[in-house]
């Protein structure tokens, strides 16, 4: 039996037999990288929408028996490092959920959505199956691709920063710019995305979500500029979350024409973080000097009632 | 080769079988009712639902013959493709007449939106009780039957979008030719699904459970369809088959991805599913 396992598999993994040779564990292998059919895919596949792009293997040109060099790339996210022959089961879920975005505004964030996106991608509806069935997994992704574009946005601009290119923008802008562009890739699906956050809200999916949330406003605050590691780091990271989240829940009820009252809500709840923190330091400030003050009153009073020890 | 706990060859285990499910194929349903007092279709419920297929889905039902998922299969589509149709009138609410009509139309005609289901099963007698049955229950459209061998499917590659086996792998005799058949005949991305019995881990759950099926089934055999021997085979070649860890290797093995499985009622039966990626 196993003797046919492996000539079958020998038949199925043309393109993988020479890695095959090198790595004895076949099931391992098996079950992290799956065999592209390099050509027909590439004519099977419609472009259908740049992000997807993003995400396929580099155009055809190199041998397709190439040996990968080195030890295989841990997954990022993006196909485009791997020899073209193979995918990881990951990625070609990433690729699904990727596609299935475009059709979230008709059908949700539903298995139908998922089902119409391995459709484009030449597989069989049936693929919707390795996903479960509330969607959660379509969010979550998208939520994670939101980050990711976030983040690299920012990059870029703190490079135009460090080169000269630009001013570096005040802090207050600098939130309020991070959290609308974010809240900006929201706007195709802002008609199901109250249906996402609640599935998000799913006792199940509260913790993967919180996660996804949680590094964003780490990523914003990185590249603001945040060095603290005193009790500072938390407030500021709840503070900013609490930003985010009404601003989200302002931005699902808005029907200003291109979110107007949205961007003015959030310049408010920024600056008033900005005056709350300065407050802040003054109490703090003013409060030392008071306890300095009454620490000095108490001396002087144990001096007077003749209570210190020390004569 | 194994016949429940006797040795014999593969021609005779393929003889043998055809004649345990030619002499039962009449009091099938009635029998699974009565052994596993109807829980029987819970689960064959729980792999439809497992499956959640949509508008469009081709069906493979190998060893169906009594179209016991094919009927709920085409159930479970209609059901969805009516949400589906409903949550479009309410989406553009203003409808003329004539819309309205035409999409009562491409209902009536296309209630399945293009979902087919293909039974395919080796034996005559099951196929003739599941085309009577489906007669008796008006079900017609999108469903077809052929008679075929399960190692050797008489279909084309890359055709159907899953291909569920409930309660019939148990009874092929090269259980991995089943499997690279089923593999062969899917589309890329397509879905595996196998209801089978298994094995109950649980000791004293598996004490109980070997008591019911030795000592209860084949009386029930015998009294309800005058048939001891056939339902001896059955408890024995349940005994017989390989346990969920090792019929997922299998499955693995055949070249599916994302193989996994569910136990259900602590392991009495299982559901395996697996992906062609």
């Amino acid at each position: 039996m196993a003797a046919a396992g492996g000539l079958r598999r020998g038949r199925l993994w043309r393109g993988a037999r020479v890695r095959c040779q090198h790595c004895p564990p076949l099931r391992a292998l098996q079950a992290s990288t799956v065999l592209r059919r390099v050509s027909d895919e590439h004519k099977k596949e419609p472009f259908t929408s740049s992000s997807q792009q993003h995400f396929d293997s580099p155009p055809a040109g190199h041998q397709p028996e190439q040996e990968p060099q080195g030890p295989r790339p841990s997954y990022t996210g993006q196909g485009g490092q791997e020899s073209e022959d193979y995918e990881s089961e990951e990625q070609l879920q990433h690729r699904i959920l990727t596609a299935a975005l475009e059709f979230v505004p008709e059908h949700g964030w539903t298995a139908e959505a998922i089902a119409e996106g391995a459709k484009t991608l030449g597989l069989s509806v049936a693929a919707a199956g390795m996903f479960h069935s509330d969607g959660s997994e379509l969010i979550l992704h998208f939520v994670s691709e939101c980050n990711a574009k976030l983040s690299k946005q920012l990059e870029k601009e703190q490079k135009l920063v460090q080169l000269g290119e630009a001013e570096k923008k005040p802090i207050d802008e600098f939130l309020r710019d991070a959290v609308e562009a974010r809240l900006r890739m929201l706007i195709p699906y802002i008609e199901k995305w109250p249906q996402a956050l609640s599935i998000l809200l799913l006792p199940r999916n509260i913790p993967s979500g919180l996660t996804l949330l949680t590094s964003m406003i780490d990523d914003i605050w990185h590249y603001a500029g945040d060095q603290s590691t005193d009790f500072n780091w938390y407030t500021r990271r709840a503070v900013l979350t609490g930003i985010y989240n009404t601003t989200e829940l302002v931005m699902m009820q808005d029907s200003s024409p291109d979110f107007e009252d949205t961007w003015r809500f959030l310049e408010n709840r920024v600056a008033d973080a900005m005056t709350m923190s300065n407050t802040a330091s003054q109490v703090q400030s003013t409060g030392e000097a008071v306890v300095q003050g009454l620490m000095g009153a108490a001396v002087t009073i144990k001096n007077l009632a003749g209570l210190n020890q020390r004569r | 080769m194994h016949f429940g706990f006797q040795s014999v060859t593969e021609e005779e285990r393929r003889e043998k079988i055809y004649q345990v499910f030619e002499s039962v194929a009449k009091k099938y349903d009635v029998m699974n009712d009565s052994m596993t007092l109807g829980i029987h279709r819970v689960w064959k419920d729980i792999l439809v639902h497992k499956m959640n297929p949509c508008p469009g889905t081709l069906l493979l039902d190998v060893a169906g013959g009594t179209g016991d998922i094919a009927f709920r299969f085409i159930n479970y589509v209609r059901s969805v493709r009516q949400r589906q149709l409903q949550r479009k009138l309410k989406h553009h609410q203003n409808l003329s007449w004539q819309e309205i009509f035409e999409n009562y139309q491409k209902d009536k005609f296309n209630s399945l939106g293009n979902s087919q289901v293909v039974v395919c099963d080796i034996n005559r007698e099951m196929l003739k009780v599941g085309k009577q049955k489906a007669q008796h229950l008006g079900y017609s459209e999108g469903l077809s039957w052929v008679l075929g061998n399960a190692e050797e499917l008489p279909f084309d590659d890359d055709m159907f979008d899953v291909y569920t086996i409930a309660f019939g792998i148990r009874n092929v005799t090269r259980i991995d030719l089943a499997l690279q058949e089923a593999y062969r005949v899917l589309k890329p991305g397509g879905r595996f699904l196998c209801l089978e019995f298994s094995h109950v881990s649980n000791p004293l759950l598996s004490r109980l459970y070997d008591l019911y099926s030795f000592q209860v089934i084949p009386v029930l055999g015998e009294v309800i369809a005058g048939d001891w021997k056939s339902y001896q085979y059955l408890v024995e070649s349940i005994r017989r088959f390989p346990p969920q860890e090792e019929l997922k290797a299998m499955i693995e093995d055949a070249g599916f991805f994302k193989v996994d499985y569910e136990n259900l009622n602590f392991g009495i039966v299982a559901i395996h599913s697996g992906f062609k990626l």
